[in-house]
């Protein structure tokens, strides 16, 4: 295990570790080279304005994690494929080996480095790029592994793909991404799992994904995020789409002492359409920030936004979402929704909905709210004898329903069910 | 400094709304802004020492703050190529008959003053940076109402004057609130006394007619418990070919059960920059009302604000935008709920047109403890061709409990239906539209009195007709 600190013989160490190709480690180099240009995002700029780095201290933290503590055992079912991966070490793949006839491709980043390097070098980090800021240059440098799920053009996987990460959050950098290629319609949902324990010591994480989709391609992508409650994540989800294509991601953000947040999708191709989602709960002294985007760059695509979140205790939450029309982008139909139950009066919530449109023959909607519990729902439940305790979980649970429904794996919507359950007592 | 841009407005704009009057004035002060002209304008005005000392901390404080870089592009503006104050040769009028016959020329063609005669109680017009004319009700005067422009009321009310004048928007507020501070001149005084009422809406008419000419007018109005008052502004200019700059600074104070409504329909010349502080502070169970409309200027950057300050106050921004060629209107409202059991709402109208862009910024702040907070913003966004923009920024902070807050907007063009149907009843696609861009933005006219309503509604026509031709 590495001393604390970032140092460019981390960066060779941990390309080592995963035995990566020379290409890569200079990657790595390249953008850790980036990292150390680069200062802390000024919390002059917008999109930081509301972030308090107090408490991060960035040189505290081992550069990686050799593995250790006990990671989930549990077996995963109804998945066609897993990946497991365990602190900065390569993860280990069981997948169907039907599917792997097929072609379809699922397995530690920096095997696929060594196997497919066409695959790799042409998408890793074009959508998700190293400079937009210090931590984006910091992930470049030094992403612990993570996993490539290449799926061929016309092959369908009924059964989901599950990539699970799991930190002992000994006060390292855990920074797993994953890439996923979408073959021309191909069809298939992929669920990330980042967990680890809650100790006293920090951890810094990410959770990135790139996701690019080829022609008519209909992937679903859920991000359910479960890091320890001393985290601090800084991830990038980012989806191009092509033309005819869908995608539907699920970001649910329920660890970690601090997240920050980037979900984001470019519509590069006509009929495009990008169906983002995210719930998010806070407690204790969580604080969240969100910042997603609706890229429109051509016309007669569709995106349909909807984030919503519940906050208690002292927790803070800040949602900033743009949707961008391009100028020629015509017949384009955009909407988004943030949607915050405050329910303590220690929490808060801060939503930014904007809206910059360049082209006229659009339809775009958004709308956010920030309110409590609405004491006529409350009262209802409580007039028919139900404990007001309950009442507050089914308006909750209520609440977040119609997104947890739409999350394409049961496994995963049990996860959020059961951790609603246990924080609202 | 960059070239300013030709601005074209078309040719017929002179005859549209434009005018030119030949300039005259006693008194012209050097382009540019240093001290010695600050302590110039304060000394012609035969200003008491503390105004001076403040104009003087005001220039410095314009001086060290930066220019804003969100927004608007400002960065054409040129500090130094602009005169802060001119004097017009008319003195203060106190009979419509005395007015000068071009200036009533000007307000002629605007439709102004034959209407206003019957419905108004008093106008206090401004022509160039001195209120030139001014008339006042005798019966708002039996009842202790001030209506009068700010260089007087600074004279005639000190202490009135010395103990609101900056304590709403202080010179360190921004950078364009502190040049205003250091430059003021003219503007309205409103003071109404505890429980009156002035039932005819206020008028003041705002104008700029020399080159290169900032016009820096500060208005103050005090609202005292239980009052009611409109004020309404509009204004105008001839066009010119450089740019002009308009910095205004409008204070106010709602007391307690007061309601106060303040109306502008501002139409510079798409030469001007607009760049206006306007914030109200309301105290309990009284209202504030902006009734806000930008169709002019090259750039406006304007968001009336208003500070809820006790229980039960109530505030309200209702904004229309229009911008056609080569301008930006970035307007919207500010709503900051400090105390518990405070309301807002928000509405916002805004249309595009022919490349302009209309971005709406607004900010909804609730202070912690200020519970059971009420607050609504709605945007709605009509873009008439696909060269046009708009844009929405809304900023929701809320630290309080049991705060309802809620945003929307929608963004769209007209709709092909709409057009259809009244196309097909043999009215032309011009005429048809609008129909639709005067039916969108109603909810702000049918707030107009009706003089107004019906130039704004012409104006509109104006605008809807270049489009085609």
């Amino acid at each position: 295990m590495g001393s604390p600190g970032f140092t460019l013989e981390a960066v060779d160490e941990l390309a080592g570790l995963h035995q990566e190709p020379d290409w890569l480690r200079t990657r790595r180099r390249d953008a850790f080279g980036v990292y150390e240009k680069l200062d802390l995002p000024s919390r002059q700029l917008e999109e930081w304005r509301r972030v308090d780095f107090k408490g991060l201290k960035l040189d505290q933290f081992k550069p990686f994690e050799n593995a250790n503590g006990g990671p989930p055992s549990e077996p995963i079912d109804g998945a066609a494929g897993v990946l497991r991966q365990r602190g900065s070490e390569p993860g280990k793949v069981d997948i169907d080996p039907e599917l792997a006839a097929k072609g379809v491709i699922f397995m530690p980043l920096s095997q696929a480095a060594r196997e497919h390097p066409e695959l790799i070098q042409r998408h890793l980090f074009s959508q998700v790029k190293p400079d937009r800021d210090k931590f984006s240059a910091l992930h470049a440098a030094l992403f612990s592994g993570g996993t490539l799920l290449y799926v061929p053009d016309w092959v369908t996987i009924d059964k989901p793909l599950v990539g699970q990460f799991w930190s002992s959050g000994g006060g390292a950098a855990v920074l797993p991404h994953t890439l996923i290629l979408a073959g021309k319609g191909s069809r298939f949902n992929y669920l990330d799992e980042f967990l680890s324990p809650t100790l006293d010591e920090g951890a810094l994480t990410s959770g990135s994904a790139e996701l690019f989709l080829d022609e008519g391609a209909d992937v679903g992508y859920v991000s359910l995020q479960k890091w320890g409650r001393h985290a601090y994540q800084f991830a990038d989800q980012r989806a191009h789409l092509r033309k005819d294509s869908a995608v539907h991601i699920f970001n649910v953000t329920l660890g970690g002492r601090f997240a920050k947040i980037r979900v984001e999708a470019t519509l590069d191709g006509p009929g495009a359409s990008a169906e983002l989602k995210g719930i998010y709960f806070g407690s204790e002294d969580q604080f969240f920030d969100f910042h997603t985007l609706q890229d429109h760059m051509v016309g007669n695509t569709t995106s349909d936004l909807l984030f919503k979140g519940a906050l208690q205790d002292t927790s803070h939450a800040v949602y900033a979402g743009l949707i961008h029309i391009e100028k020629g982008a015509a017949r384009s139909d955009a909407y988004q929704a943030n949607r915050n139950l405050v329910l303590s009066d220690k929490a808060k919530a801060t939503s930014i909905p904007m809206l910059e449109i360049d082209n006229n023959d659009v339809r775009c909607t958004h709308g956010a709210t920030v309110g409590p519990v609405d004491p006529m729902h409350l009262f209802y439940l409580v007039s028919r004898g139900i404990p007001e305790a309950t009442a507050q979980r089914m308006i909750v649970q209520g609440f977040f329903g119609e997104v947890i429904d739409r999350i394409p794996f049961e496994q995963a919507r049990q996860v959020v069910l059961d951790e609603l359950e246990s924080r609202l007592g | 400094m960059a070239v300013a841009p030709k601005i074209s407005v078309g040719d017929d704009y002179k005859e549209k709304y434009g005018f030119f009057d030949p300039e005259k004035f006693v008194f012209k002060a050097k382009r540019g802004l240093t001290e010695e002209i600050v302590r110039e304008i304060s000394w012609m005005k035969e200003e008491p020492q503390w105004m001076t000392d403040m104009r003087v901390r005001s220039l410095g404080i314009f001086r060290k703050k930066a220019m804003p870089t969100w927004g608007a592009d400002l960065s054409i503006i040129d500090f130094d190529n602009i005169f802060y104050f001119l004097k017009s040769t008319e003195k203060q009028q106190t009979k419509w008959e005395d007015v000068p016959e071009d200036i009533k020329r000007t307000f002629d063609k605007l439709g102004i003053p034959e209407a206003e005669r019957k419905f108004l109680a008093g106008v206090s017009a401004q022509y160039e940076s001195e209120v030139v004319y001014h008339s006042l009700h005798k019966e708002l005067t039996d009842k202790g109402v001030i209506f009068t422009d700010t260089d007087t009321a600074l004279r005639e009310h000190p202490d009135l004057f010395k103990e609101y004048f900056g304590t709403i928007i202080p010179p360190a507020d921004n950078k364009f609130a502190a040049l205003n501070t250091a430059v003021w001149s003219g503007g309205s005084f409103i003071y109404v006394p505890k429980g009156v009422r002035v039932e005819i809406p206020l008028q003041a008419y705002f104008r700029i007619n020399a080159e290169n000419m900032g016009q820096f007018e500060r208005t103050l109005i005090i609202c005292d418990e239980d009052s009611f008052v409109h004020y309404i502004e509009g204004c105008t200019a001839p066009i010119y070919t450089t740019d002009s700059l308009h910095s205004a600074v409008v204070e106010i104070i709602v007391k307690r059960n007061a309601r106060c409504r303040y109306t502008t329909i501002q139409n510079w010349s798409t030469n001007v920059y607009n760049l206006v502080t306007k914030r109200a502070v309301v105290y309990g169970d009284a209202t504030m009302e902006w009734v806000d409309g930008n169709l002019g200027s090259q750039i406006t950057m304007k968001y009336p604000s208003v500070y809820l300050m006790e229980p039960g106050a109530k505030g309200d921004v209702l904004s229309v935008a229009f911008a056609g060629k080569g301008q930006h209107q970035d307007a919207g409202g500010k709503m900051i709920h400090v105390a518990p059991n405070t309301t807002s709402t928000i509405t916002s109208k805004s249309i595009s047109k022919n490349g302009g862009r209309t971005s709406y910024r607004g900010h909804i702040k609730v202070y912690p403890g200020a519970n059971n907070c009420k607050s609504f913003v709605k945007c709605d966004a009509l873009l008439l061709d696909d060269e046009s923009r708009s844009d929405t920024y809304p900023y929701n902070d809320v630290d309080a409990e049991n705060v309802t807050l809620g945003h929307e907007a929608t963004v769209s063009k007209v709709s092909d239906e709409q057009l259809f149907y009244l196309m097909s009843r043999g009215i032309t696609q011009n005429e048809a539209e609008t129909m639709i861009v005067n039916g969108f933005i109603e909810p702000f006219t049918k707030e107009l009195p009706l003089e107004y309503a019906v130039e704004l509604n012409r104006l509109i026509q104006l605008e809807m007709e270049g489009s085609v031709g």
